[in-house]
């Protein structure tokens, strides 16, 4: 039986660590929700991320938390033209045509990686990235607690845009029947396309995260792509407050794994609840509750 | 266009590509092939883009000097080096590969036990020779009874023994509680399954922790909290550069500073430090090459990659560099491109090399010389044994 504060500080890292994981799915998530679409390269989206916080770390000396909306932008910018160019002209061959070139896109970026910046593992080197915080005998990395909060924040302002906004009226009306969204006005195209940069945007913001509290390299896409899609099912698809739970609920279950059958079990018993959840809720924790 | 024409057409073009394939694939007649497949991509690339420069350094040399005297004719050597991408059955088809389509005559390894050993049973299959480094001996000898591959690298319990070894030497103080965190991988079970818990006894350490856990594992918090909790002033791991600078950065977020830390395989690349700055600062990792050996061409050999890469050296440029040069010696010596005669030639090896006196016994393996190395201020620095020490033990390690 493990030592109380040992247990106390691993679930409290665990669920910590689970809001990291749901903004790190949040893009996956309203993109399947909007478009159908399953982006494969939503992984190497966030390595990108990490990359752009780490040079931007290092080229302006700004500490990259400081940096997230440029970051985010800069992201959400690569992403416009892959909508463009290579999602947009596919929009009538099904999601499937879509999906497996946003697979290609996924094996051109993590070559594009190597290229350009070897492939090195990296981490971002932040003061804060490997202190410590205690309260009584609960320790956890601050990291988690810091990026715990911007993910709850930034996944709260995301529901209040689609719940609250015009934008999100639309993106809700094209999410529940594009051609129906279209004839009353709604211009699908537009809307795709934006949620699209969105689900980068969110993407980059978890990657910088990432980046700060681990270590990335060029081919480190897949594991957070296969995190994102158990957190999209435990929270329904397209549900952005379901995303948050979903998340919750898998850093709590992967960190209880980590604790009773040791960290090298973590991810089977996320796994393994991804597939319950699949075969006796596909619809998610929070079906009911959908944005 | 009438489709007699097009038929044609089409024949051309498919004659044309096919042949462009050929020409591409193809080994000269007056080339010499040599084959490696190397992990240049994924969790292992830290060690691969080392090697690859070990290797092309001993051919771009024998090149400039004029070839290998083949038969009576000079030849030029030609090395091909496929992406193995850390894995597995990409290793062998790899070797696969260089065999059946490039007509290598001779292979060299690519890095760790499991990639090394795939390919190599390949190359055993084809009864094509290959020399590699970077698989330790008692792994390497596991797998079989070699006839056509070579390995030249460190012995596992003799690295085991070198942090334990170091620690005495230096006599330092610790509450001789110790724990090992070690990957599940073929040498991660030996040694810290295995070798350092034995040997802990013997230098009168108290084991309190032994932790396995997937080569690709990222979350380390369960295994951090409970080796803190137990008090335990040596860690001791073994895992790849990823997972090593996942665990250190993860120790200290923690609040988790033994005084002893020491990473096998991951600490060893310089990416291990330039990833974590200071907070690679005091940890160890056992090593086999120095630019500051005493052998011919080893500080040359640092200073050649260094001025050409800008990056700091590793000892990985040495293990490659030497076992592309046993072999291309190996050739030369043989004057034939016969596997058979090659293999002998191979057999035959007893030369000291920028790693050492290199000669095979009969399970087909050369042992390096071991030593400790210590991370200061993101500079290697051997501090054991004393014959060989560039600077002093930093203890304990410094709080982040």
């Amino acid at each position: 039986m493990p030592d109380i504060s040992v247990a106390l500080s691993t679930i409290a890292s665990g669920i910590l660590l689970g809001g990291m994981l749901a903004l790190a799915a949040l893009g996956l998530s309203i993109v399947l929700g909007v478009m159908r679409l399953v982006n494969l390269a939503h992984g190497d989206f966030l390595v990108v991320g990490a990359y752009a916080g780490l040079f931007f770390l290092k080229f302006t000396g700004v500490d990259p938390l400081l940096g997230l909306p440029v970051i985010a932008l800069f992201v959400a910018l690569l992403a416009l033209p892959l909508y463009s160019f290579l999602l947009a002209p596919l929009a009538e061959r099904g999601a499937e045509a879509q999906m497996m070139t946003m697979f290609a896109v996924a094996i051109i970026l993590e070559n594009v990686f190597v290229l350009a910046f070897s492939a090195d593992t990296r981490s971002i080197e932040t003061g804060y990235a490997t202190l410590p915080l205690t309260l009584g005998p609960v320790t956890v990395p601050l990291i988690y607690v810091i990026g715990f909060a911007i993910s709850v924040a930034l996944i709260l302002a995301v529901h209040w845009l689609i719940s609250r906004t015009g934008f999100g009226r639309d993106l809700r009306a094209s999410a529940a029947d594009a051609q129906a969204a279209e004839t009353i006005g709604v211009d699908v195209k537009r809307v795709q396309m934006l949620t699209f940069a969105l689900g980068a945007a969110c993407a980059g913001v978890g990657g910088t995260l990432i980046g700060a509290a681990f270590q990335f390299g060029p081919s480190s896409g897949a594991p957070y792509l296969l995190n994102s899609l158990a957190v999209v099912v435990l929270g329904g698809l397209g549900n952005v407050l379901g995303t948050l739970v979903g998340g919750l609920v898998l850093g709590f279950l992967q960190s209880l794994g980590g604790l009773t059958l040791g960290d090298g079990y973590r991810d089977v018993v996320g796994m393994a609840l991804f597939l319950l959840v699949l075969a006796f809720r596909p619809a998610g924790f929070l079906a009911r509750g959908r944005s | 266009m009438n489709q007699g024409l097009k038929s044609n057409l089409k024949a051309g073009v498919l004659l044309a590509l096919a042949s462009i394939a050929l020409g591409l694939s193809a080994a000269r007649a007056d080339e010499i092939v040599i084959g490696a497949s190397l992990p240049l991509s994924g969790p292992l690339a830290g060690f691969g883009s080392f090697q690859q420069w070990g290797y092309k350094r001993a051919v771009d040399e024998v090149n400039k000097a004029g070839g290998i005297s083949i038969d009576g004719t000079k030849q030029m050597v030609k090395l091909i080096i496929r992406d193995d991408k850390t894995d597995p059955n990409a290793s062998a088809s790899n070797i696969e590969t260089l065999i059946s389509r490039d007509h290598a005559v001779a292979l060299l390894g690519s890095c760790t036990p499991a990639l090394v050993n795939a390919g190599a049973l390949v190359a055993e299959r084809a009864k094509k020779p290959m020399v590699t480094g970077c698989d330790p001996l008692e792994v390497f000898k596991s797998v079989r009874k070699w006839n056509y591959v070579w390995d030249l690298f460190f012995s596992v319990p003799e690295l085991a023994a070198a942090q334990y070894k170091a620690l005495a030497e230096a006599n330092i103080q610790t509450n001789k509680k110790i724990a090992f965190w070690h990957d599940n991988g073929p040498d991660g079970q030996a040694v810290g399954g295995h070798i350092w818990p034995e040997l802990a006894k013997d230098f009168g350490y108290q084991v309190v922790q032994n932790a396995e856990f997937p080569v690709d594992n990222s979350q380390f918090t369960s295994i951090i909290g409970e080796a803190k909790s137990k008090g335990a002033d040596v860690v001791l791991v073994d895992a790849i550069t990823p997972q090593a600078i996942a665990i250190r950065k993860q120790m200290a977020a923690a609040g988790y500073t033994p005084k002893v830390i020491n990473i096998e395989k991951g600490a060893e690349p310089v990416q291990f430090a330039e990833a974590l700055g200071k907070l690679s600062d005091g940890v160890l990792v056992g090593g086999y090459w120095d630019p500051s050996f005493p052998y011919p061409g080893a500080a040359d050999l640092a200073k050649a990659f260094e001025s050409e890469t800008k990056l700091s050296s590793s000892q990985h440029i040495a293990d490659s560099y030497t076992a592309a040069q046993v072999l291309l010696d190996a050739i030369a010596a043989a004057g034939s491109t016969d596997s058979e005669k090659i293999n002998e030639a191979i057999a035959k090896t007893d030369k000291t090399y920028v790693v050492g006196p290199i000669k095979f016994d009969a399970d087909h393996t050369s042992k390096l010389p071991i030593v400790a190395v210590q991370w200061q201020g993101g500079k290697p620095v051997i501090v054991w044994p004393k014959s060989a020490k560039t600077g002093e033990l930093l203890f304990p390690v410094p709080a982040p």
